[in-house]
């Protein structure tokens, strides 16, 4: 494994008002295929870091470095984010959904055009055919299941092609089989592509079970789980890719 | 007899929606004072109304049949009624509408996208949105009698006055819808690093394009009617032609049949309009399909019909 960090947090006050910062002292790397999950409670700010992470909110003071250059610069493509609610647009097809993934390796004339290439259409066919939905191809992503949508969303990262991949609570309340087909996706975008992901996740058991590393949000900053949490949070094995 | 006034007064003024209208009535008295207008004003009407209904009635509808040798631009069509002043006005009225819809739309888009704070700099969505504005302080009517001496009479100049009003109305109407959609996607956008015009053009008007479909042909349905306003200045369509027979002939048996076409036409059009947008409102399982007639005659339909 590449030992310069992909994404690092240096002393970064995360939050929207620098009176009363939502997270203090943070301090985070994450390495080229690695997955590392971050648990904590609901409004302690685990979607406001994801949010800083991905660069749409500035962070109140500290670093946040991608690949060693500020995250503002970072290339354009590099970062993708399936946010808690995934972020599909609404009453569009699920082809089209996941071929957004292709926009930030279009041309200015392919997207004025709407006319994507050869290689963008046939990206797209297979990132669709990886998440099992060849047969859904045409039909509005309103009309999915939750699971289905997942799918689409990680469809979409897997044509972008991003080298950090920010997922916030995309496993949602799946059941367990839907979360493990998930977990498996995730997977196979860090094997095939060497992608980072950093995953939210609210179920610290699931997380500690397909993650490299899970760290928590706790007294305002980000720290590692105790022994003993790791032991509560034993692996479950209806979560393991490789069941 | 001072104790009852003075507890009628208390009682007033305990209660705001009597002051309020006590307040609004002088105001109003004031008003028509100021404006001198007096109610022999209003016995001249009713007398004047006597004798154009008299006139109008009954309502010539040879202006469906008969040519329109006047007419402009000139009719080539062998055939009388499809060159009748009816005929002729109406199409051209549609014509205006259809023009000033599309060409708005075209302009507006782009326009709502930079005024849409959600996806502009806050400092060019203000621009942006002061320019909408100063385009909406005008009525079509206003425009189209600027369009009339800056091209002269016609059809050119309800369409220029038509797409002028359209594009601060409608882009007012697609900011907002435009600055509805939701965060996430363009989010999922901006973390991609894609450039604002794309994040509009792929994430945010696909997400809202059922509110702009449906205020396109919303905005399409207003321009008809106002389409026919704008011909009493000489921008064209059928409010030429109603003009015509006003001043000098004042043939309001005429003018009265052109009202009834315009009428059937336009009703017609909100029909179609509203069936059409019906499919393009989002959780509609509530909304009542649109009716024939509630909409020939709107206080037939009762509003849990």
């Amino acid at each position: 494994m590449n030992s310069e960090p992909i994404l690092s947090i240096q002393s970064a006050e995360i939050g929207f008002e620098d009176s009363r910062p939502l997270l203090e002292g943070c301090n985070l790397e994450i390495r080229p295929g690695e997955i590392v999950g971050i648990i904590g409670r609901s409004g302690i700010g685990k979607s406001t870091l994801i949010r800083t992470i991905a660069g749409l909110i500035r962070p109140l003071s500290g670093d946040v470095l991608f690949s060693g250059a500020n995250i503002s610069h970072s290339p354009r493509g590099a970062i993708g984010l399936i946010p808690q609610r995934l972020g599909l647009v609404q009453h569009q097809t699920v082809g089209y959904n996941v071929l957004m993934g292709a926009l930030p390796n279009s041309s200015w004339l392919q997207s004025i055009l709407s006319l994507p290439s050869a290689e963008m259409r046939d990206t797209t066919r297979k990132a669709i055919a990886a998440v099992g939905l060849e047969d859904k191809t045409l039909t509005s992503v309103n009309l999915l299941s939750g699971g289905q949508q997942r799918r689409v969303a990680i469809a979409r990262a897997m044509v972008q092609n991003p080298q950090l991949l920010l997922a916030d609570e995309c496993l949602g309340e799946l059941d367990a089989e839907t979360a493990r087909d998930i977990i498996g996706l995730l997977k196979a975008i860090v094997e095939d592509h060497g992608t980072s992901i950093l995953i939210v996740d609210h179920n610290p058991v699931r997380a500690r079970t397909f993650c490299d590393r899970v760290l928590q949000l706790r007294g305002r900053t980000i720290i590692p789980l105790s022994e003993e949490e790791q032991d509560e949070t034993t692996a479950l094995p209806q979560y393991r890719g490789d069941e | 007899m001072m104790g009852e006034a003075q507890r009628f007064f208390q009682f007033v003024l305990r209660r705001p929606i009597l002051r309020t209208a006590i307040v609004l009535s002088i105001m109003a008295i004031l008003t028509i004072l100021h404006l001198e207008i007096t109610l022999s004003r209003l016995g001249d009407a009713a007398s004047n109304l006597v004798i154009i209904a008299g006139e109008a009635w009954p309502p010539d509808f040879s202006v469906l049949t008969n040519r329109a040798a006047w007419a402009y631009p000139p009719c080539e069509m062998q055939t009388d009624w499809m060159c009748s002043p009816a005929v002729l006005g109406m199409t051209q009225t549609l014509e205006i509408a259809f023009l000033a819809t599309i060409f708005g739309m075209a302009m507006s888009l782009p326009l709502a996208a930079a005024a849409a704070t959600n996806l502009s700099p806050p400092l060019l969505a203000q621009v942006v949105r002061q320019i909408l504005a100063a385009l909406r302080v005008l009525p079509s009517l206003i425009w189209a009698l600027i369009f009339v001496i800056l091209v002269g009479i016609g059809p050119l100049a309800g369409v220029l006055a038509m797409t002028m009003y359209t594009v601060g109305y409608l882009g007012k109407l697609q900011y907002e819808a435009l600055e509805g959609v939701s965060r996430e996607p363009l989010e999922v956008a901006r973390a991609m690093g894609l450039p604002r015009w794309q994040i509009a053009r792929f994430f945010a008007i696909p997400e809202a394009a059922n509110s702009l479909i449906s205020q396109m042909l919303f905005m399409f349905e207003y321009n008809v009617r106002h389409g026919s306003v704008v011909g009493l200045v000489g921008a064209g369509g059928i409010g030429w032609y109603m003009q015509y027979y006003l001043e000098p002939f004042k043939l309001y048996d005429r003018v009265l049949a052109l009202v009834i076409v315009m009428y059937l036409v336009v009703i017609i059009i909100d029909q179609i309009s509203l069936r059409v947008r019906s499919q393009f409102i989002e959780d509609d399982e509530h909304i009542p399909r649109p009716k024939w007639r509630g909409t020939i005659v709107p206080w037939t339909e009762s509003s849990d019909d």
